[in-house]
């Protein structure tokens, strides 16, 4: 008995030692997504930040949390906001702090799993006793973290997802900027209504996926469609994973459909997309979801992506102040070519937060969220009033992909390119 | 002469004393003002301890592993959300309803799948389980992917915290008791004996048919009032998250890594599983914290093939090992080889 | 409709070859050596991501690749089922609930390994023959979708002639049935059910360049995947090879009919619902008797 138990003793702490050793050993060699990630408190070189010699931020850190997908499902997504929050946190403290003060970041990592977002976020709440929150991930996570925001009367800044998540009569949320589905084609519709009516497409084929975003940036497109005389030919949902995207291609090829809207995220647009070229289905424009706004449908992608249409809420060619800076830091720092869009939505988020916190002179939650209601703030992504939702007026930019970069189109004072239609044929 | 002298006077077994009085413990911890992240973290601990528990009884104590009680969670989930959102009932009072569905669409299913055997069985669960999920996402009333928001308890946040964390206590002690009690009754005596042999198990008088159904429905009833009181809890809910394989597998999970064979196995391997994820989350960088957690699955199962338990079995003082031992022979416990 | 119909039945047959070669080592698995392996796709994954890296760094074809691929996939799962699975099986009352544990865990560690290695960014596979399409009349038969469903054919192919022809083979397949009776004839049940083991991840390998080529894939993929292979396991039979191929085109042209006929949004509805059917009344598989 005594021999078993020594054995199985030893076993334990053979075990206990491997795991620390694991534990060490990775935490040092893995620096770029520690959590909880704390920004640097005391000032550091930043050269490139706009103001000039601010004082060092002094006092006790302001403490700022909340969790995001960083392994999982949705972690292409939560580690770029990640970035966002962490470069506005570098910046803030290299200018001298909020309120005078540094602040300090606690991202958990919530496994892109609902349940975890609502515990952590629970967490940085009462036991992190965090001054301020960090916004989440669209979709379910946020729309269930806004309810726990509300009940605890804490602002919530993040893009929401869906019009329901601001409909529930919540106080505390804004989406500053919001990524609506509702709003998604805003800048398509405004563009096909300056084209000649000979010269706009005739027949819509609508593919969706059958999830919160996708739901909501179905939801206006029939009445949208009609004003412009579009009639949909095709409308359907698809589940994911999408198992194969060529019976799809085939309906919208059979019933003659000259403008193709693929509302759905990055893996299954690709296959869509994939599957339009293979059965030479060369409609005069395609629209995509909101799965081309990441920088793998250019990188991965490449030329059967381009002249592809989507929306956007944020873009790094927009002439608003401090996106230049974002896109010398996403190039120099994470050798992207331009700042992605989540990263832009991350630092805009907790801007619009800074300008809440500075516009009261308070951490008084409720005195932010009045503030932020009554007066126009700027960020990165624009300048934004909101009402009694948490919502800007709608709003949304056209994007095309043209030779590997994805060129603002609508509104007009924005477009950095002429739109490329109808589309060139197949490899072209 | 079936129990000890000290049963007959209505004194419970030692272990359902100290059961009891955990459980006391336990509900008085909101008197110290704990704070909402550990009543919610504490929510979820006992919320996955009465999954997994319920899980057990057709998992675990009759060996038909189900795929799909995710099934029956997002059953119970939808039900009472769906009369809350519609007919404004408070999902306390349909919480019954909401369990009742959940067993009547295990027995309307369970009826011809629990005919199939081991690898079969699960799998076809798993398919219910998807199938639940593409049905709630197209039906006309779930309000499909946008999934539904459901109106806050009209009490404060730690009030409702307290409420809440009190239901889930009860719950999960009701199917901890039902999980015990299944062990020293005819019932768990038959369930075994299908585990073990099916074939034999009829040949010895065990109407295997009627008890697997009745385990089953039993299993989906628990799950369903889980399911019911967690989307009031979440106050939002959608399809994707309540019918989510990953909610099927995580139970199983949590109930073979404790250990299948013994009542208190599942509560063990969801309170350890738990605790320990929590702790690697908020310590490490995330993707260690994922390896670790993977690693330490690895090593438990590789040295603790019949879960944790059966160390803490092991090492019980002498005593207590004693006492149980002569209870099980009275009982006719069953499991604990 | 005509002409909807053909194209996709086609395609749907194509992938369900695929879906049939990713699926066929982990019904081997669990049907010879009662191992659980719910890694088995996190392995597919693992040969996606090494065939990307051969092709964008050395400009090397997945497909040559996969001749290098196959060697180390088998040493990986003999490793694995010696060191792991073989420890756990001296000590478990019930190896195909304790595999499913130790898998999950192993899963869950090279999900995170990959993403410490690769990035959670998703990654497209864009080989010289991605674009190539061969017309049949009307209908378009995409390359990429050919090559999945030509591996699929060789591979499974291969391993029945293997079980059926070889020795080692008819040892394997009377530990599957008998093993009882291959013991008592002298068979090593420990060196056939490792060798078995290691055929099946290698399996794996092709099931995951197959699938690279025709779908999209981040290090959290092979859950999703793991969802088809439970599919086809579940209709071609555990341990059932041709069962695995049968199940994996009856999918394939399920998916094919039902996304012409109705709306798509339930076509997985359809799809359970007909499992569930077929496995009603076929209750151990396909092919089984």
């Amino acid at each position: 008995m005594t021999h078993h138990t020594s054995r199985r003793q030893m076993l334990w702490a053979m075990l206990g030692a491997w795991i620390v050793a694991l534990t060490v050993g990775a935490c040092s060699q893995a620096p770029a997504a520690p959590a909880p990630t704390t920004a640097p408190a005391a000032p550091t070189t930043a050269p490139a930040a706009p103001t000039t010699a601010p004082a060092a931020p002094q006092g006790a850190a302001i403490k700022i949390g909340c969790s995001l997908p960083l392994t999982g499902a949705f972690a292409d997504t939560g580690v770029w906001v990640q970035r966002g929050y962490e470069q506005w946190a570098e910046d803030v403290n290299a200018a001298g702090g909020l309120l005078g003060r540094p602040v300090e970041l606690t991202i958990y990592d919530d496994e892109s799993k609902t349940e975890n977002a609502v515990n952590l976020l629970n967490r940085v709440i009462s036991v992190d006793q965090a001054d301020l929150l960090c916004g989440g991930y669209p979709g379910t996570a946020a729309a269930a973290q806004m309810a726990v925001a509300e009940k605890n009367q804490k602002v919530y800044v993040s893009m929401g997802g869906h019009m329901a998540s601001f409909s529930q009569g919540f106080t505390y949320v804004f989406g500053a900027p919001p990524l609506m589905g509702q709003w998604w084609y805003e800048g398509l519709y405004g563009w096909l209504a300056s084209l000649p009516e000979a010269e706009r497409p005739k027949k819509a084929a609508i593919f969706t996926i059958n999830n919160p975003v996708g739901a909501a940036i179905l939801e206006p497109m029939p009445e949208e469609l009609s004003a412009l005389n579009i009639e949909i030919v095709v409308n359907e949902r698809y589940d994911v994973p999408l198992t194969d995207a060529a019976p799809l291609v085939t309906k919208a090829k059979g019933a003659e459909a000259d403008i193709f809207f693929a509302n759905g995220f990055f893996p299954d647009s690709v296959q869509i997309v994939k599957a339009m070229r293979a059965l030479d289905y060369n409609p005069r424009l395609i629209a995509q979801g909101v799965g081309s706004i990441i920088p793998a449908w250019v990188q991965e992608l490449g030329a059967d992506g381009y002249y592809v249409f989507s929306g956007t809420a944020v873009h790094p060619s927009l002439p608003f102040e401090g996106i230049s800076r974002l896109n010398d830091v996403a190039s120099t720092k994470y050798n992207a070519p331009v700042a992605p869009i989540y990263f832009i939505f991350g630092y805009a988020w907790m801007q619009a937060l800074q300008r809440g916190v500075e516009g009261a002179q308070t951490l008084d939650q409720t005195a932010i969220r009045d503030w932020l209601k009554a007066n126009q703030i700027s960020t990165v992504a624009g300048t934004f009033t909101f009402d009694e939702r948490g919502l800007p007026p709608s709003y949304n930019y056209l994007t095309q992909v043209i030779d590997g970069k994805v060129e603002l189109i609508w509104p007009p004072d924005v477009r950095t390119k002429d739109p490329i239609y109808p589309k060139p044929a197949w490899g072209q | 002469m079936r129990r000890g002298a000290l049963r007959s006077f209505g004194l419970p077994a030692p272990d359902a004393l100290i059961g009891i009085g955990v459980v006391l413990a336990l509900a008085a911890v909101p008197l110290a003002g704990p704070g909402t992240y550990l009543l919610g973290f504490l929510f979820t601990i006992f919320m996955y301890g009465a999954l997994a528990g319920s899980w057990n009884i057709i998992g675990g104590y009759a060996g038909y592993l189900s795929f799909g009680h995710a099934a029956f969670f997002g059953l119970g989930a939808y039900t009472t959300a769906l009369l809350l959102f519609y007919s404004g009932w408070s999902p306390f009072l349909t919480l019954p309803i909401a369990g009742a569905l959940a067993a009547l669409f295990a027995a309307l299913v369970g009826y011809p799948c629990l005919r199939l055997r081991g690898p079969y069985f699960s799998l076809v669960t798993l398919i219910l389980g998807l199938a639940m999920y593409s049905l709630t996402l197209n039906l006309p009333f779930t309000q499909g992917a946008s999934g539904l928001f459901l109106p806050f308890l009209r009490v404060d946040i730690y009030t409702s915290h307290v409420i809440f964390y009190e239901i889930m206590l009860g719950l999960l002690t009701i199917v901890t008791a039902v999980l015990r009690q299944i062990t020293r009754t005819k019932m768990g005596v038959g369930l075994t004996a299908i585990r073990e042999d099916e074939d034999a198990a009829g040949t010895l008088g065990v109407n295997a048919t009627r008890l697997k159904l009745q385990a089953f429905m039993l299993s989906a009833f628990l799950t369903g009032l889980v399911g019911g009181v967690y989307s009031y809890y979440k106050s939002y809910l959608d399809p994707s998250f309540v019918f989510a394989t990953s909610i099927s597998i995580t139970i199983a999970l949590m109930a073979l890594f404790g250990g299948r064979l013994a009542w208190y196995g599942p509560l063990v391997g969801a309170v350890v599983l738990s605790i320990v994820n929590e702790m690697l989350t908020t310590q490490a960088p995330p993707q260690t914290a994922r390896i670790v957690f993977g690693a330490l699955l690895i090593i438990v199962i590789m040295f603790l093939p019949d879960g944790l338990i059966s160390i803490i079995q092991r090492r019980l003082p002498a005593f207590v090992l004693r006492r149980a031992k002569q209870a099980a022979a009275r009982d006719e416990i069953i499991g604990n080889r | 409709m005509l002409y909807e119909l053909a194209q996709s039945l086609t395609s749907g047959l194509l992938i369900g070859g695929a879906l049939a070669v990713l699926s066929v080592g982990f019904s081997m698995a669990w049907g010879i050596t009662h191992v659980l392996n719910v890694a088995h796709c996190a392995f597919a994954v693992l040969a996606a991501y090494l065939g990307y890296w051969a092709l964008n760094r050395w400009g090397i074809d997945p497909l040559l690749a996969l001749p290098i691929m196959l060697p180390a996939f088998f040493l990986l799962g003999v490793a694995m089922h010696t060191l792991l699975i073989r420890a756990t099986a001296r000590r478990a009352h019930d190896l195909g609930l304790a595999t499913m544990v130790l898998t999950f865990g192993l899963g869950v560690v090279m999900e995170n390994g990959m993403l410490l290695a690769w990035t959670p960014d998703p990654r497209v596979l864009k080989t010289a023959y991605s674009a190539l399409t061969l017309r049949v009349g009307p209908v378009i038969v995409q390359a990429p979708h050919l090559i999945a469903f030509g591996l699929a054919v060789i591979t499974i192919g291969a391993l029945y002639l293997f079980a059926e022809r070889t020795f080692m083979g008819k040892a394997v397949r009377a530990v599957w049935q008998q093993p009882m009776g291959a013991a008592l004839s002298g068979i090593d049940l420990d060196r056939v059910t490792t060798i078995a083991y290691g055929m099946a991840v290698a399996t794996a390998a092709v099931g995951g360049v197959a699938m690279s080529l025709l779908y999209t894939f981040d290090p959290a993929t092979h859950l999703s995947w793991l969802v088809y292979v439970f599919l086809v396991v579940i209709l071609g039979g555990v341990g059932s090879m041709l069962g695995s191929a049968l199940a994996g085109l009856i999918i394939g042209l399920i998916i094919g009919i039902s996304s012409v006929f109705i709306p798509l949004a339930w076509n997985n509805l359809v799809l359970s619902g007909l499992l569930i059917v077929l496995l009603l009344l076929r209750p151990q598989g396909l092919l089984q008797r």
